[in-house]
């Protein structure tokens, strides 16, 4: 998240040179930690002694991955929003069911604690107990695993600040629920939420651990309202090649990634809630994917859709990924290159007023539906400081998108992102003051 | 539902022997090897406000967990432990020991969050502070002079409640045998409307204490032969049948009362058998003694049972009256629960507090669905019901479970 930590990631000798946020180069990188990577020593059952490595990651992530430790306290954000994206994640979003302020309390900082904890790739608490009436606070299931770069994001919903527990004059005036927009297919089960948490992380069983054992912890103050289970990092962070999403395209090749652009953008300020300097908004969508209608569609209409070819992810008015798409450029027929209504063009910040939001998406996927189709799609997670941001994007989208045919937005929540706890505080304690 | 064979009698006798044990094993373990920086052998609690003053710290200090006491020794009397969470994240709870006994505690100690404070009246003699999480876990603390002893108060109360709620199960299995009388006399008349009443009328005093009466294997039997398992001959539900030894019990009848609504030549022979192995029950359940710890893990079972069986609405699955089951599991409970409460308050008055409530608000669930003209009392469990209410009874049970779970430990250490 923070430059230190930000490890310059290498796939397959690809380095993503103008984005080098860590300014640490794959040589520097190696000097640093690959003494450790390449003989495999640091795998797994070392996490208590890690704390020290905040960064090391290596060619062969499976590897090297077990050690990578982001720290969690007196950071100037919360990780798992500039953090590069890790492989997997498991979103859930909670329903507060006490109506006593002090539980909600008491919950965000026995989730900071065990946060902390896990982060480090340690229990919370022994999943052995001594005695034999004694039960476990730690399911066991990450023993061994090391901390695979675990984040874990909190976010906080318009329903914390409703008045049922005194922080109605808390709420950022700009934490609303989300309008309905063009397109929404919204399924009830799939929306809103009082509180949520985005665990990612190189290992699936990881992130599982951490929610599995935090959902726990909040049995009787808060309870589950909906969640995904993602794989496939569907959004590039710096030096990570541009990963993709199910339809078989480069997704965020255009994603914010530098320090800058993440201050304009990202990141809020204090002006309107004190609380809020340093944290964000955190749009989460749930989209569906209409998977066998889009794979059987012909490659020439797929390109036109997202205007980009699908191999290199280049803009149909370009060469290269990166190629900065032309959209006045016409062809011979005098039509646009890049149609006016593919993803590409809508999403654009160059026809959006110069809006950008970050995105840090998923892929998901959850067996078949009812008809027997692939039930499959896209966990959109997506920080802003505005979400009027997101919301002037998505209703362009929603009107004229040509991927609207193959996508159903389903899901839907927005929460703000508080920033990073200082060491002996906990997430959110200025709520309580 | 579990087929376990009988426990009791024998734990029992193991307990008094590891109990000796601790007791001689015990003062010498703790900590007595400690070199840490808090020994101070000046360090005695000053007294203020009727009770000595003891402030525990827990940090996170070079990436080590360390809990941290500004005072080791006490005079015999009232001694307060205040707990503040100033920055470790792997310790969460403090329990003050002796002879692993524990006289005292403190849970949810986050980083950020306020002091909180215990008092217990100590005598003279070694104690031990017990920080789980901790680089070092055991400290000791030492306490001169002599005190009126009250620790003992939890287990004396303890104790009566064992008593009182044995008397409550072999009431209720008793009570089990004239309501199964009812329903064979009911299955004898033909009547299909007054045995399906009668089943009803039955069901709940078995789901009362089923946690407590259900590893009773027959003699001449082995454990692992269901034909001689008295929880499978009376409450086994089609999903786990053995196909060995067959239906029997209660479900079965059920299955013809309310699927095939037939009362056949073995309805009645299945309601005979149920009744006689009740009578088993009712005299096997007189020889049970209890410990604290059981009547916790009965309780707990119980809720288990809820969460398995009735929200799925697997129990009941011919005459839907899960709900019923339901409520008759969380009564079982919450009689067990009741009574230990009254030494479990001594020792931990606020998980206390949080049980009773979390009772009330499942009861106060389940009064939503008492309808007097429905059979067994309780709306039936369709899966419209199901669909739309299980994720909310689920929560509220779950809730009041993570509790239960809890109080074995507690009870057992007391």
């Amino acid at each position: 998240m923070t430059e230190s930590t930000q490890d310059g990631e290498i796939h397959d000798g690809e380095v993503r040179g103008d984005n080098d946020a860590a300014g640490v180069s794959r040589r520097g990188f190696f000097l640093g930690a690959g003494g450790f990577a390449a003989s495999g020593l640091l795998v797994g059952g070392v996490a208590g002694a890690a704390g020290g490595f905040a960064a090391g990651r290596g060619g062969s992530e499976t590897a090297a991955t077990a050690d990578v430790v982001y720290p969690f306290f007196d950071q100037p954000h919360q990780a798992g929003v500039q953090t590069a994206p890790q492989k997997y994640t498991v979103f859930m979003t909670y329903d507060l069911s006490t109506v006593v302020k002090t539980d909600v309390q008491v919950l965000l900082a026995r989730w900071s604690a065990a946060i902390a904890q896990m982060v480090k790739g340690a229990p919370i608490g022994n999943p052995e107990p001594a005695g034999d009436s004694a039960v476990a606070l730690d399911s066991g299931e990450a023993v061994g695993l090391g901390a695979q770069g675990l984040t874990i994001t909190l976010g906080l919903g318009p329903g914390l600040f409703d008045g049922r527990f005194g922080l109605a004059s808390k709420r950022p005036a700009l934490l609303r629920p989300l309008p309905d927009l063009p397109s929404d297919q919204l399924v009830a089960g799939f929306t809103g939420g009082d509180l949520c948490l985005q665990a990612c992380a190189d290992d699936p069983q990881v992130a599982y651990h951490a929610i599995r054992n935090l959902t726990r912890m909040a049995r009787g103050t808060a309870s589950t309202r909906w969640t995904v289970t993602g794989f496939g990092r569907a959004s590039a962070g710096p030096n990570q090649e541009t990963p993709r999403n199910l339809l078989g395209f480069k997704d965020g090749t255009r994603n914010i990634v530098d320090d800058a652009d993440f201050e304009r953008w990202v990141w809020t300020d204090g002006s309107d809630q004190k609380w809020m300097d340093g944290g964000s908004f955190m749009v989460a969508r749930k989209i569906h994917m209409n998977i066998e209608i889009w794979d059987t569609d012909r490659i020439s209409d797929q390109e036109d859709v997202f205007g980009r070819n699908k191999l290199e992810g280049a803009p149909l008015t370009g060469h290269k990924e990166f190629d900065t798409p032309n959209f006045t450029k016409k062809n011979s027929d005098g039509q646009l290159v890049i149609n006016p209504t593919s993803h590409v063009a809508l999403a654009a910040h160059e026809n959006n007023g110069g809006i950008k939001i970050h995105r840090r998406s998923y892929n998901y996927t959850e067996g078949i539906d009812d008809l027997g189709q692939i039930d499959a799609g896209l966990l959109f997670v997506a920080y802003m400081n505005d979400p009027e941001h997101f919301i002037k994007i998505q209703t362009r989208l929603g009107s004229v998108d040509r991927l609207n045919e193959y996508i159903k937005h389903i899901g839907s929540a927005i929460f703000a992102v508080p920033p990073a706890p200082k060491r002996g505080s906990y997430m959110g304690a200025e709520l309580f003051s | 539902m579990n087929h376990v064979s009988p426990r009791r009698a024998a734990l029992a006798v193991t307990i008094v022997t590891v109990a000796t044990l601790l007791l001689s094993a015990c003062s010498t373990s703790a900590g007595s090897n400690g070199s840490g920086s808090t020994s101070g052998d000046s360090a005695l609690a000053k007294v203020s406000k009727g009770a000595s003053q003891v402030h525990v710290s827990l940090e996170s200090k070079g990436g080590k967990d360390v809990c941290t006491l500004d005072a080791t020794k006490a005079k015999a009397g009232p001694v307060t432990f205040t707990v503040k969470n100033v920055s470790s994240t792997a310790i969460t709870e403090v329990e003050l020991q002796s002879d692993e006994r524990i006289l005292g505690e403190k849970e949810n100690l986050a980083p950020g969050l306020g002091a909180v404070s215990f008092t217990v009246t100590l005598t003279g003699g070694r104690y031990e502070l017990y920080c789980p999480g901790a680089d070092r876990q055991t400290q000791a603390f030492t306490v001169t002079g002599k005190a009126q002893q009250t620790s003992s108060n939890a287990q004396t109360a303890l104790q009566s409640g064992i008593t009182g709620y044995a008397a409550y199960v072999t009431q209720e299995v008793n009570n089990m045998i004239s309501a199964t009388d009812a329903l064979n006399t009911a299955v004898d008349s033909g009547d299909v409307a007054a045995a399906q009443s009668a089943y009803a009328e039955a069901r709940p005093y078995y789901e009362r204490v089923e946690s407590d009466v259900d590893g009773f294997v027959l003699p001449g039997f082995t454990p692992t032969d269901n034909a001689g398992n008295l929880d499978y001959l009376i409450d086994m539900r089609a999903s786990n049948l053995d196909p060995k030894v067959g239906w029997h019990g209660f479900h079965a009848v059920e299955r013809d009362l309310f699927q095939a609504k037939k009362i056949t030549a073995s309805t009645k022979t299945l309601a005979a058998e149920l009744d006689a192995n009740v009578k088993k029950l009712d005299a096997l359940t007189k020889s049970l003694t209890y410990k604290p710890e059981d009547l916790a893990n009965g309780a707990s079972d119980l809720l288990e049972e809820v969460q398995t069986s009735k929200i799925s609405g697997e129990e009941e699955s011919y005459s839907h009256i899960d709900l019923l089951d339901f409520a008759a599991n969380i009564e079982g409970a919450q009689q067990a629960f009741a009574y230990l409460q009254p030494g479990l308050t001594i020792i931990d008055p606020v998980l206390t507090k949080s049980i009773v409530a979390q009772f009330a608000s499942v009861n106060t669930l389940l009064e939503k669905y008492k309808d007097p003209s429905a059979l067994g009392g309780y709306v039936r469990y369709t899966a419209a019901v199901k669909s739309a209410d299980a994720p909310t009874l689920s929560a509220a049970v779950e809730a009041l479970h993570e509790n239960l779970a809890k109080i074995a430990e507690k009870v057992a250490t007391a």
